[in-house]
């Protein structure tokens, strides 16, 4: 599938490309520009704005080489006089499974993330779908309500979710820690979502009513299939956000076999593990490789999703 | 305000209970959603306000009581006022200056990778992403080994004869660190934005300029800035706002240190400072006022950006 070009993140709907631009703008990138030929102050240009960006990139990405190199070299600390690792073994990786709670934290992150994805679409669909297409008494107080609320860190509330989840007997448990972080991303995505929805043609609708579908099977079988690639927008962006939470958790989750990802990665080297950095770099490796894959496999659609879900500015 | 209903097909013909059943149709929508919102994130904002107003924490945990705006006095005066600003100094100083050196590295970058002459820009592309695509938990905390005493930063200054400054026990250099991190993990989203900000503008605009005479210098200043000022103000605007709020990079990073009196460090912003309050001392009373203070700040700042971008316009 061809994604469109990234647009400006405040372009509400992207401009119709027509197709064949479109694959023309897709080759170039296999294909030298070259055959035209450069004037030489545009061929300048080009190689110092390579060696910039090169050197950038050299600059930016070496630290996270060094984590990679760490994470097979022997011993405990950080390798601080060699760039390269001076002995490889994968020991760190063996004793991540078999010494720590590493997979216990992995699977708590997994469901705290999924959990919290998938009730944010869930929610955000339907009531934007409402705050789209309907007008009703009270619309206007309701969107206001979103925006008030999206106006404050929810994570600042940490003490009152400590004391309410402590009187409801949820206070160290994932359903709790599920139940404070789903608020604070709703109105943001709603918004998104909403956007998109604006976006979409109400004939689509209309034709469907013609052939006689109810309200309801125009929203399932209609508009639902329609949204999904901002669906897996929300759901991807709330999943990351909600895998480095740290403040909300913390704060609820004292006993280590609650802990998610980022408690336990953070214990790793401030707590009971003490400076294992060795250890830390192949938990980091682990932990992270996935999502990384993930956000620069679907780069461009998750742009494009933003751009289109955008409040139009 | 008046209850509009879309004129739906023979609208005259149905009976009062179908037309009631439509009329409160949407409500079906929203209901789960606000319902859940009022619960979940607006009622303990308003109980935030209110443990701001008890003696709640060490000592009173189990029974509190009410004891006024006295919490928001401590936070004036008996608390040393003087914590309270210079955490307030930095948190602003750090999210402005994180905002504009991600503004505009991000703008020169996407400047740069915005040439129809560089084939391969699309790789470039790809690799300058990964900050962002590397949870901040992880690179933050990497960022702490690399810095920290002993670390791989020090090592290598030392050997280049420039000394071994032990970044995070030196205030100057902590505070350069986490401007340099947060550099690093906050340039990506900005050069996102603003190359899809360059490309939506036309080249024929460009060619104009060019054609009037303009040389690179005045077509980026005169034409292409001015031109992504529409595009790009509210997104600086939040990230501002984020940035102040900013808990993962300075917590992860330094916790906050090094210490700079009993409550505070030297890179601490009004956030991980709070949270310290809250999780070593346990201060939830004068851990909400201030929470009450972060609201009332970042609240300003998003209302100006949802100003700017329309959202107020769009709830009509």
């Amino acid at each position: 599938m061809i994604q469109p070009e990234a647009q400006s993140l405040e372009q509400a709907v992207p401009l119709p490309v027509p197709v064949v631009a479109r694959e023309a703008r897709g080759l170039k990138l296999f294909r030298r520009a070259g055959h035209k030929r450069l004037r030489t102050d545009e061929r300048v240009a080009l190689w110092v704005s390579r060696i910039i960006i090169i050197a950038v990139i050299l600059v930016f990405l070496f630290p996270m080489v060094y984590v990679v190199g760490t994470s097979v070299q022997g011993g405990l600390l950080f390798n601080t006089n060699e760039i390269l690792p001076t002995s490889f073994t994968l020991q760190h990786y063996q004793d991540l499974f078999s010494q720590t709670g590493f997979l216990t934290w992995i699977r708590n992150s997994v469901i705290v993330c999924t959990s919290i994805g998938v009730l944010t679409v869930a929610l955000v669909a339907t009531m934007a779908y409402a705050f789209s297409r309907f007008r009703f008494r009270g619309r206007k107080y309701g969107l206001m309500f979103l925006l008030l609320i999206q106006m404050f860190p929810a994570q600042m509330s940490f003490i009152a979710f400590y004391y309410l989840l402590n009187r409801i007997g949820l206070y160290d448990t994932l359903q709790g820690l599920i139940l404070v972080l789903l608020g604070g991303g709703l109105p943001f995505n709603a918004w998104l979502f909403k956007g998109y929805i604006d976006s979409l043609p109400r004939d689509l609708e209309e034709a469907a009513y013609v052939d006689g579908a109810s309200k309801l099977q125009a929203y399932i079988r209609i508009i639902l299939p329609l949204t999904r690639p901002m669906m897996a927008v929300i759901f991807i962006f709330v999943w990351f956000g909600m895998y480095s939470e740290f403040l909300v958790t913390s704060f609820l989750i004292t006993t280590p076999d609650n802990y998610t990802f980022a408690v336990g990665l953070f214990g790793f080297i401030n707590q009971q593990f003490l400076n294992n950095w060795t250890e830390f770099s192949a938990a980091a490796i682990i932990g992270a490789m996935p999502l990384m894959l993930v956000f620069l496999l679907s780069q461009r659609f998750l742009v494009a999703g933003l751009a289109r879900g955008a409040v139009k500015g | 305000m008046a209850a509009i209903t879309a004129p739906a097909p023979g609208g005259l013909t149905r009976s009062r209970r179908k037309r009631f059943l439509d009329g409160i149709y949407p409500y079906g929508y929203i209901a789960p959603s606000i319902a859940f919102m009022v619960i979940a994130s607006f009622f303990p904002i308003i109980f935030t306000l209110y443990i701001s107003m008890t003696n709640y924490g060490q000592g009173h945990i189990l029974s509190f009581s009410f004891v006024g705006l006295k919490n928001f006095v401590d936070i004036f005066t008996t608390f040393d006022v003087s914590v309270f600003i210079g955490v307030f100094e930095w948190t602003v100083a750090f999210a402005v200056v994180t905002t504009l050196s991600c503004f505009t590295g991000g703008l020169i970058l996407a400047y740069l990778l915005n040439n129809e002459n560089m084939w391969e820009r699309n790789i470039y592309r790809t690799l300058l992403i990964i900050p962002w695509a590397i949870p901040g938990i992880v690179s933050m905390l990497a960022f702490q080994g690399i810095f920290s005493y002993f670390g791989l930063a020090d090592n290598l200054t030392g050997q280049l004869g420039l000394g071994q400054p032990q970044f995070f026990n030196d205030p100057f250099w902590a505070r350069v660190v986490v401007l340099l991190v947060g550099f690093w993990a906050g340039y990506p989203f900005m050069m996102t934005a603003c190359l899809g900000a360059l490309q939506s503008i036309s080249p024929e605009v460009m060619q104009a300029a060019e054609i009037d005479g303009a040389n690179a210098f005045q077509k980026f200043f005169r034409v292409t800035l001015p031109l992504l000022r529409t595009a790009t103000l509210p997104l600086i605007i939040s990230t501002f706002a984020y940035n102040l709020n900013n808990f993962g990079i300075v917590y992860f990073l330094t916790q906050g240190g090094p210490a700079t009196s009993t409550y505070a460090g030297a890179t601490d912003i009004l956030p991980t400072y709070v949270y310290k309050l809250a999780f070593n001392l346990r201060l939830f009373g004068l851990g909400c006022a201030y929470g009450v203070v972060i609201f009332l700040i970042i609240g300003f700042f998003s209302s100006i950006n949802m100003k700017l971008s329309g959202a107020f316009e769009q709830v009509d």
